[in-house]
């Protein structure tokens, strides 16, 4: 998953998501342990994550 | 009459429940699979976190929400918090920090800190303003005229900070003066038993049982617009939904978006361009956990003198249930200045050690930072400058934090631009709430 530049860093993805596998400080950032679930996306209310190409 | 909302945030809900019980059709459309917008919970390492808001409803159970809510049949309790508020000062008089040591004040004793000549004129400005409210001017302006006191600015800032996420240079005074009025009128802050969530899952029960519909993961992609008049919404599934009334819960600037501007008129023009002009505030939610109390009430804590933070609460002091059994649930905020967004982290950073000497000696431990601005912020429109419930386009009204009521903070603002619109969509059927 990619975050994009319109995150406001609300934290909203990281309680959703399943690995604890996303860091909030201002802004997301996914990290290794993200199993591309895309659940983070549905939760998300600036939809700033995408996937990954 | 059939009533479209958009968006199930707590201004869309409320909104929604008033018109069921007043005998209307209402389908609720919501883009995300939650409901609540930020004014609900999420769990997090098994503490109950929120998508914005404290946990907390700035005038208690006789404010605006609360009132709203007991009159529209929601039966969340909301516990006053005592005290409302305490003021964490620096032990040495001439210290500006916390590191050589705090002592914690009364809400209500803030005035004893001022000198001979201050309190004396402190005393006369809290009668001449209740009469003779400012009507120019930011609330920063207000201090260094009238008191010219650091310790005033201190106050204002901290305050400020914590109820509308504004320096007090950029909150009119007016809407401070309005806000304390508040405060006489219907009394302090109080904690809703299950957080946030307590609330909006009250108001579910209260849409559901009057036959209303709450629609997630489904969005609103166009307003239909005829005659000047809302008729329906297009939802992203390409479904037309026709309705007597639309009402938008996500702020009049993306509710914009929704329809073609282009239809221009000169009422048009002069309402695009005065919402072009709003700002949303913004903030930063620090979210702490700990073995043993951090604060030791549910009130808020308030710190003028610490560099970025306004104030904390502790609301498991009044609900342990937001926090897993033996822990803490504490919640910092700090504004974050318009120009300081494009260095949010440094703000953090700042707010981060703020934490470290108010809560000096103490074990905690970081939960989640939660920052907030732009189109997700604090409140769309930044308090005293929201603009009526009303657009442009008849049957067409705005509602939640993008268009509070006067003097209203936060959720209490929204109730009472709720009641607004309500009362607005009423007459117009010939029927009135309460």
């Amino acid at each position: 998953m990619e975050i994009s530049k319109r995150c406001v860093g609300c934290g909203q993805c990281a309680a959703f998501c399943p690995k604890e596998a996303i860091i909030v400080k201002g802004i997301a950032f996914i990290t290794a342990d993200c199993i591309q679930c895309r659940i983070c996306m549905a939760y998300c209310p600036m939809k700033a994550i995408e996937e990954s190409v | 009459m059939r009533v479209l909302v958009i968006g199930s945030g707590l201004g869309g809900l409320l909104s929604a429940a008033c018109l069921l019980r007043a005998g209307h059709e209402v389908d609720v459309f919501e883009r995300l699979p939650i409901t609540g917008g930020r004014f609900t919970n999420i769990e997090y390492k098994g503490f109950q976190l929120s998508t914005g808001a404290l946990h907390m409803i700035p005038h208690g159970p006789t404010g605006p929400l609360g009132t709203l809510l007991r009159y529209l049949g929601s039966d969340v309790q909301i516990v006053r918090a005592d005290p409302m508020a305490t003021i964490r000062t620096p032990i040495e008089k001439d210290s500006t920090d916390y590191t050589h040591g705090f002592q914690d004040i009364d809400f209500h004793d803030f005035g004893k800190r001022f000198s001979l000549l201050n309190k004396i004129k402190l005393t006369v400005l809290i009668t001449t303003t209740r009469i003779f409210p400012p009507k120019k001017g930011s609330m920063a302006d207000w201090c260094s005229k009238n008191l010219k006191d650091d310790w005033a600015l201190r106050i204002a800032d901290s305050f400020c900070g914590w109820a509308l996420s504004l320096r007090a240079k950029d909150v009119p005074a007016a809407e401070v003066f309005e806000i304390i009025e508040n405060m006489y009128r219907y009394s302090g802050s109080g904690i809703p038993l299950g957080g946030c969530k307590g609330v909006i899952d009250t108001l579910i029960d209260v849409i559901t049982s009057c036959g209303g519909k709450i629609h997630t993961s489904s969005e609103v992609s166009r307003i239909i617009i005829e005659d000047k008049k809302a008729v329906g919404i297009v939802t992203d599934d390409g479904k037309e939904h026709r309705g007597d009334i639309v009402i938008s819960d996500i702020g009049h600037i993306e509710t914009s978006r929704l329809y073609d501007a282009n239809m221009a008129t000169e009422d048009m023009e002069k309402y695009l361009t005065s919402i072009k002009e709003l700002k949303p505030s913004a903030g930063v939610k620090i979210c702490l956990s700990s073995n043993e109390p951090l604060i030791g009430h549910a009130g808020v804590l308030l710190t003028p003198y610490a560099r970025r933070i306004n104030g904390i609460n502790e609301v498991t002091n009044i609900d342990p249930s937001l926090a897993p059994p033996g822990k803490h649930l504490t919640m910092a905020h700090q504004c974050v200045e318009w120009e300081n967004l494009n260095r949010l982290k440094d703000e953090i950073d700042l707010g981060l050690s703020d934490l470290a000497e108010i809560f000096a000696g103490k074990d905690y431990e970081v939960l989640l930072i939660q920052s907030y601005s732009g189109e997700w912020p604090v409140n769309r429109a930044s308090s005293g400058t929201d603009p009526t419930n009303k657009t442009p386009f008849e049957g067409l009204y705005i509602v939640g934090d993008g268009a509070k009521g006067k003097g209203g903070i936060e959720v209490d603002g929204i109730a009472l631009g709720v009641r607004n619109a309500i009362k607005d969509i009423l007459n117009q059927k010939n029927q009135s709430i309460d």
